[in-house]
């Protein structure tokens, strides 16, 4: 596969139907039955997936729902409900033809209707609606066929469309006016239907014996591919006490975790019925500096408090030792990945950051990092760094609010706070373009003076999005993400392991972006 | 007119206070607490945010008599500065709540036509649950440790107000204070010299159990995380902080939370004390 | 009696809006907004303000408030944003669980305190009634999460006998509900059976001084009877009064304990609510939790009149 921006949907088809052709052997679940029980880590809301940006939401709606796109297992763009897509010549439109035989959770039979009436909702309650700013219509000429007509070309329409963040998830024609996270009766085309949700306490999937499975596939792969539903029933059991996982966990009740503890992860591998799944790579600990107030205004202080900064000591702090150091702004992994910058990262030369002190003249003006109790690894990230830059001089405060506060405080003031910490956890998960997009307007996260972006950055922006070809993509990529290290607009400190485990008789689970309850099995 | 007994057997009091021997030792244990909040800069020279992670989780008795917590920070430091914190918050509570409280139960119990209105209010106040309404407060103002001041006296007021408020009620009626209406006595100079003096007992009793119900409900704050801002130490948010390394280092709840209780069972102590000498009377409605 | 009940209920009500009011106006006044919360973590601005929008928070409040009012009286409390489902659902939800433990910490206090109490009072002097007023006393010192933390590091994290935490309904399975009850109940109980053993120390022995005591005593019934029909049935009515008092206390205190072991009741859940923004909650939730406490105040008030007729009630 080529590297860049992910490579031109044509190219990933016809890779995924010269596979097909070759007859090679379908997954097949080697035992059914059971109840799965995942502990779940957060409360959900809804399970009304278009009008919802929460993981916890996603985690169980991704196996009731599909959508027409998504990703495969190394975030390319794949196709999930339309069985092929022809990109007109001249890039304005979109025509997908649908599988056959694909009916949803009530029986009925998916038709191109259903997709119109999908895309009907989600451009008037979806909350991520303007993934569709540049489309001008969508129609059905047929039962199979759907057409997207744009009003300007999207070079990035294809990635955009098979996002995970909010997925445009294909819903029955009837539910198309219910208005915004009311659809309490989730019916998708998925592996597994609701049973019941009891909020606050858990969510009963069952297996969907009418689910057609995407034959374009071998296996599971991302979001996609051939899913089969192995257990009879899976339960998300909400789990908020960490303790409470672990102990779960061991007496057997909960056979999968979302989320162990840093701590408990060494005492746990010691037991061998249970099953440590380290997922690198989760998010990006990051602080967010307000170049509007002083003396973050000056950019020799920014890069004296770059230069001051131990990453390994901060994310140790942050992630209980559970983290990798990482430059920039997508991963190793990833198709996008770039190490532009890299002579930014991780300093730790507290001489250099006194001389840019000196340089900036510094007179001791308070440093105010806005960090919040809810979330630990942004409290530790913000403690140790305070210290860090208490040890060259710099009149470091924190201030500590509550989530819900500092994100109002960093998004509607530029007054009173100088870092505000954060994690980027999906966006660098979809990739460069959707983490960029927290570098320019709307609400720039690092509070461009005046709200106007630094034209560079801006204008590597708009290469990354309107160029025709990936590479030219890429390279705006890397050059705005050079920019942006180089100026301090952003400093992230690393990227963070999220461990889930399952017991041991428990095959198949592959930690993702979500847990996938497909093609997961009871070994015994 | 005679004047109503006041306060001169002042001394007397005094002397059978001394005599009370569970006064006295809860004079010593919260006598403790104050003496090591107010030393506090003498005996505790380590820096309480001072981080070092090489010597995370050291239990007591080392280098560290208290030990450290997980980011390698000396419990000693953090449970005194801590103690400070309480004292003061505990302080400012009671005289907040001695001004405040004494003048709205006043007023209520001494001019009728204001007793229901004020009353109406007060116990709107009191019906909510204590701790949910000091959470609600502090997330209005910000955790900031006025801001907690503020929303235990805003608790706590009404109560005060309705005990100084009985008995406002029920000297006003007295004898000697209608004489002294009849003969002429201003409102100011019947509420300066007859009914504030004979109220005070059990204002008094009710402000040192206050003290402990303030330093209580300001542990139970912080350790809910809306009390005053870390990394500022308070009992409460060592131990909430500690909470997770419970299996790696449980004195980070066990010593903070023994300095709690000592400076509760010392206040406590003191009130009873100082009811018994006051005014027994009080134990049965307490 | 009659008369009482219907006035007391009356009045409730000038309260009950004040409540409602103060709760509208201070969750309000809070900082931050709901959308942050519920849209997660990673959540873009464009996702807050979408779904600030759909939830309808960027309304001017007067409005707010008049639709909240407007709905209550239709019997409507709304729809919490956090989790989703109608408040009256969710309150009467994890209702029962508070209640559940309530009732078993009051069980707990009524034993430990009535018993520690009569004995002490019957025993005055020796060395059983101070031990009894020691153990009174600590109990009422010990905080009631630190007593929480303590029981979890010894009996859950030392001896692993009960479980750090976590929640079985009694229903489900009453020996499990046992096991995740006792800690927290024990938390809870200990401080008021201390305070309960002391008034009912004081009360006994003030009533035992009475004269009628000592004249029953005069014509030959034998103690036992003398204690249990007039010291006890007199000393009733002053621990009625403290019952109520304990009642709110429970509730009070549930908020610290249930946050503690993770029990999904009404304390955990107004927390989170107030916590998280989530205002139909904190509205509709405060509400019905008051309305129950001004309830249960009502009802002592009407047990004590019935205790003691002679009681000229006039609402003080």
């Amino acid at each position: 596969m080529s590297r860049g921006i992910l490579a031109p949907v044509g190219v990933v088809l016809s890779a995924a139907m010269s596979l097909a052709t070759a007859q090679a052997e379908q997954f097949k679940c080697p035992r059914t039955g059971g109840n799965f029980v995942f502990g779940q880590e957060a409360n959900i809301n809804t399970l009304d997936q278009m009008t919802s940006s929460t993981i916890s939401t996603r985690n169980i709606a991704m196996n009731i729902y599909e959508s027409l796109m998504t990703r495969d297992e190394n975030n390319h763009p794949i196709l999930e409900l339309a069985q092929a897509m022809n990109e007109a010549p001249d890039h304005l439109t979109y025509t997908f033809k649908l599988r056959q035989g694909v009916h949803f959770q009530n029986g009925k039979p998916l038709t191109s209707a259903d997709v119109v009436a999908s895309f009907d909702r989600y451009a008037k309650v979806g909350n991520q609606r303007s993934t569709l700013d540049n489309v001008d219509r969508w129609d059905a000429p047929d039962p199979a066929t759907f057409v997207i007509h744009m009003k300007r070309i999207q070079p990035t329409f294809i990635e955009a469309l098979s996002s995970f963040s909010v997925p445009i998830v294909i819903i029955p024609a009837e539910n198309r006016d219910v208005p915004a996270q009311q659809l309490t009766q989730p019916i998708g085309t998925g592996p597994y239907q609701l049973v019941e949700a009891i909020p606050g306490s858990a969510v009963k999937l069952k297996r969907f014996d009418g689910y057609q499975p995407n034959t374009s596939f071998q296996e599971r792969t991302g979001f996609g591919g051939y899913k089969q539903a192995c257990f009879d029933t899976v339960t998300f059991r909400i789990v908020t006490e960490p303790g409470a996982r672990v102990a779960g966990l061991r007496t057997g009740e909960l056979p999968g975790v979302e989320d162990v503890p840093s701590k408990s992860v060494a005492d746990l591998k010691q037991d061998a019925g249970i099953t440590i799944l380290p997922l690198k790579n989760w998010w990006i600990q990051i602080a967010s500096p307000n170049v509007s107030n002083p003396p973050t205004d000056k950019l020799l202080v920014r890069k004296a408090i770059q230069a001051a900064l131990d990453m390994d000591e901060i994310m140790d702090a942050a992630s209980d030792g559970n983290y990798q150091l990482n430059v920039g702004f997508q991963y190793p992994n990833q198709p996008d990945y770039t190490d532009a910058g890299k002579e930014t990262y991780n300093i730790h030369d507290p001489e250099l950051a006194k001389k840019y002190l000196a340089q900036a003249g510094y007179q001791g003006e308070p440093v105010v990092l806005l960090t919040n109790k809810d979330y630990p690894p942004m409290y530790n990230s913000a403690l140790v760094m305070q210290q860090q830059l208490q040890a060259v001089g710099i009149n470091a405060q924190m201030k500590v609010v509550d989530w819900p506060t500092s994100v109002q405080m960093s998004q509607n003031t530029t007054e009173g706070w100088n870092f505000f910490y954060t994690g980027w956890g999906t966006q660098p998960a979809l990739g460069a373009l959707a983490t960029m997009q927290f570098l320019v307007q709307p609400n720039a996260s690092y509070k461009p003076v005046g709200g106007k972006d630094d034209p560079d950055i801006l204008a590597a922006w708009n290469d990354m999005n309107t160029l025709p070809t990936p590479e030219g993509r890429q390279n705006a990529f890397a050059l705005m993400q050079k920019l942006v290290l180089e100026r301090v607009y952003a400093v992230p400190f690393g990227a963070f392991t999220k461990v889930q485990a399952v017991r041991s008789n428990v095959d198949g689970f592959v930690p993702f972006r979500i847990p996938r309850m497909s093609n997961v099995w009871f070994s015994h | 007119m005679t004047e109503p007994k006041r306060a001169s057997p002042f001394r007397a009091t005094m002397l059978r206070l001394l005599h009370h021997r569970l006064f006295m030792l809860g004079c010593v244990l919260f006598g403790l607490i104050v003496l090591l909040a107010i030393l506090a800069p003498l005996i505790a020279r380590v820096d309480p945010n001072k981080l070092s992670m090489r010597s995370k989780f050291r239990p007591p008795g080392t280098d560290f008599i208290f030990g450290t917590d997980n980011f390698g920070r000396s419990l000693w430091s953090r449970v005194v500065w801590g103690a400070q914190l309480s004292m003061f918050i505990g302080a400012t509570v009671v005289a907040v709540n001695a001004v405040f409280g004494t003048a709205i139960g006043t007023v209520a119990g001494y001019f009728k036509p204001l007793d229901n209105g004020l009353m109406r209010i007060n116990d709107a106040l009191m019906a909510f649950p204590a701790v949910l309404l000091a959470i609600g407060v502090t997330a209005v103002l910000g955790p900031s440790v006025n801001d907690v001041i503020i929303a235990l006296s805003i608790v706590y007021t009404p109560r005060t107000a309705r005990i100084v408020r009985s008995s406002v009620i029920v000297l006003r009626e007295m004898e000697y204070v209608q004489a002294a209406r009849a003969a002429g006595a201003g409102h100011w100079r019947i509420l300066r010299f007859h009914i504030l003096p004979n109220a005070m007992a059990p204002l008094i009793v009710q402000l040192s159990f206050l003290f402990a119900y303030a330093v209580l409900t300001e542990a139970t704050l912080s350790f809910l995380g809306v009390g005053a801002v870390p990394p500022t130490p308070t009992w409460g948010n060592i131990m909430a902080e500690g909470r997770q390394y419970m299996t790696d280092a449980p004195w980070i709840i066990t010593i903070p939370g023994a300095a709690l209780m000592i400076t509760v069972l010392g206040l406590n102590l003191l009130g009873d004390g100082l009811r018994d000498v006051l005014d027994p009377r009080l134990r049965i409605q307490q | 009696m009659g008369g009482i009940l219907v006035r007391r209920l009356l009045g409730a009500i000038p309260i009950l809006l004040l409540v409602s009011l103060i709760t509208f106006g201070m969750i309000h006044m809070i900082p931050g907004d709901p959308a942050v919360a519920i849209a997660g973590m990673s959540a873009t601005p464009e996702q807050i303000a979408n779904i600030r929008r759909d939830l309808g928070l960027d309304q001017p409040l007067l409005r707010q408030l008049w639709d909240w009012y407007a709905n209550l009286f239709r019997g409507d409390l709304g729809r919490s944003l956090l989790l989703g489902q109608p408040v009256v659902q969710a309150t009467m939800l994890r209702l029962p669980v508070t209640l559940a433990l309530s009732a078993y910490a009051l069980l707990l206090t009524l034993l430990i305190g009535l018993v520690t109490g009569i004995v002490a009072a019957l025993r005055q002097n020796t060395w059983i009634d101070q031990a009894a007023m020691v153990l009174a006393m600590i109990g009422i010192s010990l905080p009631s999460f630190y007593l929480g933390l303590l029981m979890i590091i010894v009996f859950a994290v030392g001896l692993r006998l009960l479980p750090t935490g976590g929640y079985i309904a009694l229903t489900e399975d009453p020996l499990g509900w046992l096991a995740t009850s006792t800690m927290p109940a024990v938390s809870l109980a200990l401080l008021l059976a201390g305070l309960l053993a002391r008034i009912t120390r004081s009360t006994m022995l003030e009533v035992l001084r009475q004269d009628y005591i000592r004249t029953a005593r005069a014509k030959g019934l034998p103690g036992r009877t003398v204690v249990v029909k007039h010291a006890l049935a007199n000393a009733l009515i002053p621990i009625t009064t403290v019952v109520g008092i304990i009642v709110s206390l429970l509730i009070s205190g549930s908020v610290v304990i249930e946050t503690l072991f993770s029990i999904p009741g009404i304390g955990q859940l107004l927390t989170q609510a107030v916590l998280n923004r989530d205002y139909p909650m904190v509205q509709g939730g405060l509400l019905i939790t008051t309305a129950l406490l001004v309830l249960v105040n009502i009802g002592v008030d009407l047990c004590y009149a019935w205790l003691d007729p002679r009681v000229h009630y006039d609402g003080a």
